[in-house]
């Protein structure tokens, strides 16, 4: 079992506990399926997901679940107001191209939005910076610039002045210490290594 | 579909009809409903016969059966050989055999040649018992409805007790949209692929440049023109220029650019066939024209120009209320008779009618023919929609 893969289950396990029961979920990015699995067979939810890759649409499709390949923006304009309970951005929003815009459009399709991400705030992460003087790399970031996606890395307090600026209000949150597991007691901007939040417009 | 696609499929050496995953040499079968049949138009006809073809075995519980709908220019024949020493395979042999995507040791696959069609079934170019003379244009006007309402005829008879998919591109999606609207609980999946919810303009238009082709020709006589005569300049325009539709200028370029033919003299001022592609869309024409009737190709044509669920019901989320299928949708990036966001459409339609839906995309320059590409991405989405089991349990024990 990989550090990775380990993670992934615990990021899970966290939205997992937010779903409602039977609710209808849109997981934007859904890679290969496996939070939507997960929630159909744990909380019974009728889930879709929205992805960029056809391997991973195909994925999706062997499983039994629903995914359309397609940008999220054009996917999530295509529907009315609130027709979605709950819309997930886990560990993607660091890679979109407009998060503010995909944030916004997901707060009218859906009534919650979950977003989960990496911390670049985290103590480990500006130590890292700090020493090495190079793009951070860690047990997620495992790759060099020039091999990586483009990414623009977050921090909880990036997070939390984007939401007051946009007068989002944060339903819930969650911040995980760096085994992603144990709640982070205090100052979690440099403490935590994993956040999750639950957006409701105001 | 074009001709071309075929021929691929037998480019190998060797008796292909032998290779293990093949269905082998099949033969077609007459299905003859004797009840009176009212079309969609209220016209009416005393019986009709289908000509299809299965590969497969109908299991116990009469639920393992896919259902495969043609193109505008297809038929019955979708996989197998007719004899050992058939040219070429049926048009989706790539995908349909033993072991294939479409799997004929799991699956009982029922292909049938549409109602108004040419290659068996009851169409215009049939004898009409009335009067001893072909129905020309006195055939009733055919819709995909009818066509559905006819292949659920042949299935009931069959024992078909539902459909485990159906499955078609372009006017083989729309049959199997319509399935899934009028069939909810029998039809379980379906998958469309290159397809739309209802034509563009420029459809329309190509479809009617066609038509125009045939009915100008004196030949046509409103219809009526021997077995072996008819507008036979005319039919072979309209597949010309429908071919086109079929391909993409990328694909185009690719597979002829600006070619000469070896016989064509250098700067030869003539009209003469000069280049690759102009002789080979006059051999399109003339292939055609040895397998298809004109009257088919209006009445087929005119069928899918006028579908248009979201016009029939309201809109295409009350079309699709009462679906139960699991559909998946699969649009190609070069096709641009029906262009991957009409097929997006059709997924996000049954999304936003509640329903489970997929929707994925292949990059490919061969146009709208590309639903017929030998393409191991494909095959393994398709595998996939069809294979997997009913209630999917997770294992997270990683």
């Amino acid at each position: 079992m990989t550090k990775q893969i380990e993670k992934r289950t615990v990021d899970m396990t966290v939205i997992g506990e937010w779903v409602e029961p039977q609710s209808r979920i849109l997981d934007l990015g859904c890679g290969r399926g496996e939070l939507m699995a997960y929630l159909v067979q744990a909380k019974q939810v009728s889930a879709t997901g929205v992805d960029l890759d056809f391997a991973r649409i195909s994925a999706c499709v062997g499983r039994g679940l629903s995914a359309y390949q397609g940008d999220m923006n054009d996917f999530m304009k295509a529907f009315p107001d609130r027709h979605f309970d709950r819309i997930i951005c886990s560990r993607t929003v660091h890679e979109l191209n407009d998060p503010a815009g995909v944030i916004l459009e997901a707060l009218r399709v859906g009534s919650t939005v979950t977003v989960g991400f990496v911390n670049h705030g985290f103590w480990k992460n500006r130590v890292d910076a700090l020493f090495r003087g190079q793009k951070v790399r860690n047990a997620v970031y495992t790759t060099a610039w020039h091999e990586s996606r483009p990414a623009n890395p977050l921090t909880i307090e990036d997070f939390e002045a984007f939401c007051r600026e946009k007068s989002i209000r944060v339903a819930r949150r969650a911040h995980l210490l760096g085994d992603w597991r144990t709640p982070c007691p205090a100052m979690p901007n440099l403490l935590a290594g994993y956040a999750l939040y639950d957006l409701a417009r105001d | 579909m074009t001709d071309e696609v075929q021929a691929h499929a037998q480019a190998a050496s060797g008796p292909r009809h032998l290779a293990a995953d093949d269905v082998g040499i099949v033969r077609p079968r007459d299905f003859t409903y004797l009840g009176k049949f009212t079309f969609k138009s209220g016209q009416e006809i005393q019986g009709f016969t289908l000509r299809y073809e299965t590969y497969g075995t109908l299991n116990a519980t009469r639920d393992n059966a896919v259902l495969v709908c043609h193109a505008l220019s297809g038929d019955h024949h979708c996989a197998g050989w007719h004899s050992e020493t058939d040219a070429k395979p049926g048009w989706w042999n790539n995908l349909i055999g033993p072991g294939k995507a479409v799997d004929t040791r799991r699956f009982f696959v029922v292909c049938v040649n549409v109602l108004g069609g040419c290659q068996g079934s009851t169409g215009p170019s049939s004898v009409d018992p009335a009067t001893g003379q072909a129905y020309g244009t006195r055939f009733p006007f055919v819709t995909i409805r009818d066509m559905v309402m006819a292949q659920k005829l042949l299935l009931d008879h069959l024992g078909v007790s539902e459909l485990h998919a159906v499955m078609g591109g372009s006017m083989g999606g729309m049959t199997a949209m319509l399935f899934a609207i009028e069939f909810p609980i029998f039809t379980r999946r379906q998958i469309i692929l290159a397809s739309t919810s209802n034509e563009s303009a420029q459809a329309i238009a190509f479809n009617e440049v066609g038509r125009q082709a045939i009915m100008q020709d004196p030949a046509w006589n409103n219809g009526d023109y021997p077995r072996e005569g008819g507008p036979r300049v005319g039919l072979a325009i309209a597949r010309m220029m429908a071919h086109i539709t079929y391909l993409s200028d990328a694909g185009m370029d690719r597979k002829f650019g600006r070619r000469k033919r070896e016989s064509a003299g250098g700067e030869a001022y003539t009209f003469d066939a000069q280049f690759e592609v102009e002789s080979y869309l006059r051999h399109q024409g003339q292939s055609f024209i040895n397998r298809f009737d004109a009257n088919s190709y209006l009445y087929i044509t005119r069928a899918i120009d006028q579908f248009d669920p979201a016009r029939a019901y309201g809109s295409l989320e009350k079309a699709f209320s009462p679906v139960q299928a699991e559909s998946l949708v699969v649009g190609f990036t070069s096709d641009w008779l029906f262009p991957p966001e009409q097929n997006r459409e059709i997924a996000l339609a049954l999304l936003r009618a509640g329903k489970r839906a997929s929707y994925a995309e292949l990059d490919t320059d061969l146009g709208h023919d590309s639903f017929l590409l030998e393409s191991a991405e494909l095959y393994n989405l398709i595998r996939g929609s069809l294979e997997r089991p009913e209630a999917y349990q997770v294992d997270f024990a990683i």
